[in-house]
């Protein structure tokens, strides 16, 4: 019988994942709700079911029991990084496949307290901090006092801490300190708040890394404990809430002259990442977010239990068989239970590909989502150039105000590093992207923005 | 002289209508004998005195006999009618005519005035030979009054115990005695400021310290509301009165399951024999330890020789308690034996010195020790018995030597050592300062502190409740309001501890549960499984009904007792389950948890009383379950003073009397979000009061309002909280102090 999946996601991904079903002869269902009917990904499905939200879980099943589909597939967002979707996905009556790593994994990966304890146990670096919650102030001073004399010891010019909420994440409940004379009342003013908002008053103490470059490593293992990587990726341009702007496969330029030996870095983040993936018995596509320093050093950040916007440029520089991979395709034949039909070895890389994410936003107002409507979307369609979206070219659309303003992403390709550049710049050149507001102005976009910043890639920028 | 006559006609017209009241129309024509009375009564003055005379004598002759044949035929159930009627004695009838002076007092406040208690301040002299001697006592009771209204037919409001308990206390700084009137179908159920079952249990809390000798007589002892002013040193108990767990009228109510109107006659007669509710049958079970005799059918307002009969009682009760703490057996035997009659032979001093009142608080507690513990089923060996004594003689031994007399010399060794170290420090400052800056200037580093982690490991494998197994989705009940979404059953009873994470609405959970998660993995160890619930009335059907129980929850008792450690430290604890009948409690669980708090007093352990859920009292056990509340909280009282810590968690329904007494009266009681909290059921408030209550009456929240509970609590935190309030409460008497 013909496996049947589910795709529980919108836009962009779920055109990538019905692509993938179509080349590897699955049936698919895809979802939408009311206000994604605009959308590409409802208008191109050839079967779809209309629910309330993407993150309804009940909706979902009733859909997937419905159209009796054995696997299911998160995307990214919405319920990728919900254990216990996945968990109730794999434990009910009629189980189906969660394409992805195990609940266990995404449980416990993604708390960033467990994921510190095991990489120390594993002798892999994490940000210098403590891995357990404090609740006591004299204990955070104390801690606090260790931390910035370690630093010292090693040599940071720029010494701060950051002081957070333990159970908190995405920038809330979280603090900088830059002498021990701030700790306590900010320890005191964190911890009310953490319990306020999460419940638990426990509160970590880190140092905070001043000049980073953001790498990636793009893991992927089957479930009989096959692993490969598919080499690094580079997402230090971020806006100011951590959200990427800009990526670049590889993650590191070696011809840049920084005095540092980026080949033994990206050697030994490849081999730790690995390492943790093999001992906690990982499996699926998982990316390992790293901080690099200008010194040299680097620390294991987190762990992205799910594929990844910018999966593809880590695709388009991978080669089997002189093919650049798909990296869904791989991910979705992993989770039907299949072996890795290469090795490290074969895989091979070449090239660079750059993506740019085109978004509705306002960059000079802090980087303000925007909504209105889309009426002039045009490229010019050149063989390095892929362009996803699911905004319709033919006529008009409206940006949905509910969902992320994300409207597309360019994913460039050239044989080195220069080319990627200047043929990023041409495509930013040719672009046509028009709109209004609904209260009848221009539409802002950030391709100004996106130029500007093609020009600081691989470099070290204050985080 | 026609007057007289006339007096004495209405008399027996007025005795004729109670004997048809008690007794029935149909009882040996009574109803033809009124009807004649009344005529002659209306046309009294057509009547010549011969005439009328013979025909009083005859009457009277008739009466007599019938009193004396219906005294013979008295059920039970006539003798909650004796009680209940209007002509039945009151406490105003009392200290007219049983004390020689007296003077009611006004309780404080506002609210304070309850008519259905009277507190006053009362003398009873006693005549020995041709001097007079006079008693200070405090009367406390409820009064019926002859049929008002407003006295709510002796119902108490919370705070007509509130002033109870004023007086109570006056009476302990003043050094008399109280005698305690009981003439109450049961405490107004009301949760108001306070609520009806925290303030019982507060006066019961209080009573069980209480520092002069108690007297209690009782006529009409309704459950919780007797107790109420019910815990004493001696209970006295009129021939023609009933204590009872509940009116027959609500025992049958429960037995017929009856939601809505009055259940069937036969029924409440039949509930009456049962319940045991007699004077006679409460002297056999032990509950009460005299009885005050009656002339036929009750005492009533008239009957004079009653109310010095009652006189004699209570003094001699009370020189008997007083002389318990003062004097050799033998010397108490006498006097009491000469202490018969209205003609005493001798006078009592009722000042207590201070040895004294240890010595009757000791009493107290041994007295209430010993109640109802021939009820108790313990299947067990004399061998096995016997060993269980000497080890926990040998228990005590050994904790008194480690704490009292070790632990203290090392506390104080240390309090010794800090202060000398602290003053040393003072001296050497100019000293040791500069060698401390240049050591940290050398060393760099500065010793670490030393601070206890508060964090508790989580446990790993968790334990899946029977609950979580079914692979369905269930709606919030709250979900309308708060738009919570539909739960999966696995994650509900699983990760989320049946807490709905949108709203924090709880759902109920089986007793298991809390066993498994709040409780470190493998530290219970249960023990007195073997206490086992009996019949000790003889309560029809309840055999079956236990059996079942049994059978079905594979426990003896709706309590469990068990030693279990929270984040290692190893405590005492208790749990109330609601699978075993509706967790009420009867003497096998009063017997457990007074035996488990015994336990956590000797090895200095805190005290925990979970309340998975509880319905109360058990009616199937009488009178022997009402004197577990005030057993248990001597027990408590015991255990707090002595510096421990007693913490109660309820959860789901917890009502009526145990709430009222030994739960009621912890220092720190909290409740989960989803406990309904209160003394009786939105039911029984409907039936007494004719009101409905609104649906939150008794939620958490309005516990938290009215201050019975210390707080509220979310399930998925209590492991976690009972950790904290074991190391932040409590005295400095727990053994990891």
């Amino acid at each position: 019988m013909k496996e049947r999946l589910l795709i529980a996601n919108r836009g962009e991904i779920a055109l990538r994942i019905m692509e993938a079903c179509e080349e590897l002869g699955l049936d698919y269902v895809a979802v939408y709700t009311k206000e994604d009917e605009e959308s590409l990904h409802v208008r191109l499905a050839k079967k779809k079911v209309r629910i309330s939200d993407y993150r309804d879980i009940n909706d979902l099943l009733a859909v997937a029991d419905e159209n009796k589909c054995s696997l299911i597939h998160p995307g990214y967002g919405f319920l990728s990084e919900d254990y216990r979707f996945a968990r109730r996905v794999e434990k009910r009556e009629r189980p189906l496949i969660f394409v992805g790593p195990s609940w266990e994994a995404i449980r416990d990966l993604g708390n960033k307290i467990y994921l510190k304890k095991l990489a120390s146990q594993l002798k892999i670096p994490v940000i210098p901090g403590t891995t357990e919650p404090i609740y006591n102030e004299i204990e955070a001073e104390f801690k606090a006092e260790e931390l910035l004399e370690l630093l010292k010891e090693e040599g940071f010019e720029y010494r701060s801490l950051f002081i957070k909420a333990a159970a908190g994440g995405g920038g809330m409940g979280i603090e900088e300190v830059k002498n021990l004379e701030e700790v306590r009342p900010v320890f005191r003013k964190i911890r009310a708040y953490a319990k306020r908002l999460f419940g638990d008053e426990g509160v970590l103490i880190e140092a905070k890394i001043p000049v980073i470059q953001h790498v990636e490593v793009q893991i992927l293992g089957s479930k009989k404990g096959e692993y490969v990587h598919f080499g690094t990726r580079n997402c230090t341009i971020q806006s100011p809430f951590k959200q990427k702007r800009i990526e670049i496969a590889p993650g590191f330029d070696f011809n840049k002259n920084f005095s540092l030996n980026l080949q033994k870095i990206e050697s030994e983040i490849i081999k730790y990442s690995l390492r943790l993936a093999k001992n906690f018995g990982y499996y699926s596509l998982g990316t390992w977010e790293w901080l690099v320093t200008p010194e040299g050093k680097y620390y294991l950040m987190e762990v992205n239990t799910r594929v990844q916007v910018e999966n593809e440029i880590s695709g388009k520089i991978s080669f089997i068989n002189n093919n650049s991979v798909n990296l869904i395709k791989e991910q979705i034949k992993v989770a039907l239970g299949e072996r890795l039909e290469y090795t490290q070895e074969e895989i091979l890389f070449k090239g660079t590909s750059i993506e740019l994410r085109l978004i509705a936003e306002d960059v000079s107002q802090g980087f303000q989502p925007l909504s209105g409507t889309i009426t002039h979307f045009k490229w010019k369609p050149e063989s390095w150039l892929t362009i996803r979206t699911h905004v319709p070219q033919d006529k008009p659309y409206n940006i949905p105000t509910q969902f992320d303003p994300n409207l597309a992403l360019a994913i460039i390709y050239g044989e080195n590093f220069e080319l990627a550049k200047r043929r990023a710049q041409e495509f930013l050149e040719n672009l046509i992207i028009e709109g209004v507001t609904s209260k009848g102005e221009k539409l802002k976009t950030n391709k100004e923005y996106l130029k500007e910043k093609l020009e600081i890639i691989y470099q070290f920028l204050p985080s | 002289m026609k007057i007289e006559l006339h007096k004495k006609l209405t008399h027996l017209m007025e005795t004729a209508i109670y004997i048809r009241d008690i007794k029935g129309e149909d009882f040996c024509d009574i109803q033809t004998l009124i009807e004649k009375l009344l005529e002659v009564h209306q046309n009294f003055y057509s009547y010549s005195v011969e005439e009328l005379k013979s025909f009083i004598e005859s009457t009277n002759q008739k009466i007599e006999f019938l009193l004396q044949k219906a005294e013979e035929t008295l059920t039970p159930y006539e003798i909650v009618k004796i009680v209940r009627h209007p002509q039945r004695i009151t406490l105003q009838d009392i200290l007219e005519n049983v004390y020689d002076n007296y003077m009611e007092l006004g309780g404080d406040k506002e609210i304070n005035l309850d008519p259905a208690i009277v507190c006053a301040k009362a003398m009873l002299i006693r005549k020995v030979d041709n001097e007079l001697y006079f008693h200070q006592v405090m009367v406390i009771g409820h009064e019926k009054g002859h049929g008002e209204e407003y006295r709510q037919g002796g119902s108490a409001k919370p705070w007509g115990n509130e002033k109870a308990l004023r007086y109570m206390k006056m009476a302990e700084t003043e050094g008399i005695p109280i005698h305690f009137f009981i003439f109450t179908p049961g405490a107004y159920p009301i949760e108001d400021y306070p609520g009806a079952a925290q303030q019982i249990a507060k006066n019961l809390y209080y009573m069980a310290g209480l520092k002069v000798p108690t007297i209690s007589f009782i006529s009409e002892g309704g459950s919780g509301g007797a107790e109420a002013i019910g815990l004493t040193d001696f209970r006295l108990m009129a021939e023609k009165g009933y204590y009872s767990v509940i009116s027959p009228e609500g025992a049958a109510a429960i037995e017929a399951n009856l939601k809505e109107g009055r259940p069937p006659r036969e029924l409440v007669e039949k509930c009456a024999n049962f319940l045991k509710l007699t004077s006679y049958d409460n002297l056999k079970l032990g509950t009460i330890d005299r009885i005050v005799p009656e002339p036929p059918l009750g005492a009533r307002k008239k009957d004079f020789d009653f109310f010095r009969r009652l006189k004699v009682e209570l003094i001699k009760a009370t020189d008997e308690i007083v002389l318990q703490t003062k004097s050799l057996k033998m010397f108490r035997k006498y006097v009491l034996s000469k202490q018969d009659s209205e003609n005493f032979k001798f006078y009592v001093d009722w000042d207590l010195t201070e040895d004294e009142r240890e010595i009757l608080l000791e009493n107290r507690i041994k007295k209430y020790r010993k109640i109802s513990k021939w009820a108790v089923y313990e299947p067990k060996s004399i061998m096995k018995s016997f060993m269980e004594v000497g080890h926990n003689l040998s228990l005590k031994v050994k904790n008194e030597i480690k704490y009292k007399i070790l632990k203290q010399g090392q506390k104080s060794f240390k309090k010794f050592l800090s202060e000398l170290s602290s003053e040393s420090s003072v001296i050497l400052k100019p000293v040791s300062d500069p060698v401390k800056t240049v050591y940290n200037l050398i060393v760099g580093k500065k010793l670490k502190p030393r601070i206890g982690s508060q964090y508790i490991p989580e446990e790993t494998t968790p334990y899946e409740s029977p609950l979580a197994l079914e692979d369905k989705t269930v709606s919030c009940p709250q979900g309308e309001k708060y738009g919570c979404p539909d739960l999966w059953v696995p994650d509900l009873y699983g990760e989320f501890c049946g807490v709905c994470p949108n709203c924090n609405y709880h759902f109920p959970l089986e007793y298991t549960w809390y066993l498994n998660n709040i409780f470190d993995k493998g530290s219970i160890r249960t023990f007195n499984d073997e206490i086992s619930s009996t019949d000790p009335l003889n309560f029809a059907g309840y055999s079956e009904k236990l059996r079942e129980a049994k059978e079905n929850t594979g426990v003896n008792s709706a309590l469990l007792s068990f030693e279990a450690k929270i984040g290692g430290i190893s405590l005492i604890a208790v749990m109330l389950i609601g699978d075993f009948r509706q967790g009420t409690v009867g003497v096998a669980e009063g017997e457990k948890f007074i035996r488990a708090i015994e336990i956590a007093k000797i090895t200095r352990r805190p005290f925990l009383a979970l309340v998975h859920s509880t319905g109360g009292i058990r009616i199937h056990e009488g009178t022997l379950g009402v004197i577990q509340m005030p057993r248990c909280t001597i027990a408590v009282r015991d255990y707090v003073e002595a510096g421990g810590l007693y913490i109660v968690v309820y959860d789901n329904n917890s009502y009526a009397g145990p709430v009222a007494s030994f739960l009621g009266s912890a220092p720190y009681q909290f409740a989960l979000r989803s406990t309904r909290l209160g003394f009786a059921g939105p039911r029984v408030i409907r039936e007494t009061t004719g009101q409905d209550v609104p649906p939150d009456y008794h939620s958490a929240e309005n516990a938290l309002k009215r201050g019975h509970i210390q707080g509220i609590w979310d399930r998925r935190e209590l492991r976690k909280k009972i950790f904290t309030a074991l190391l932040t409460m409590g005295g400095q008497n727990l053994y990891y102090r």
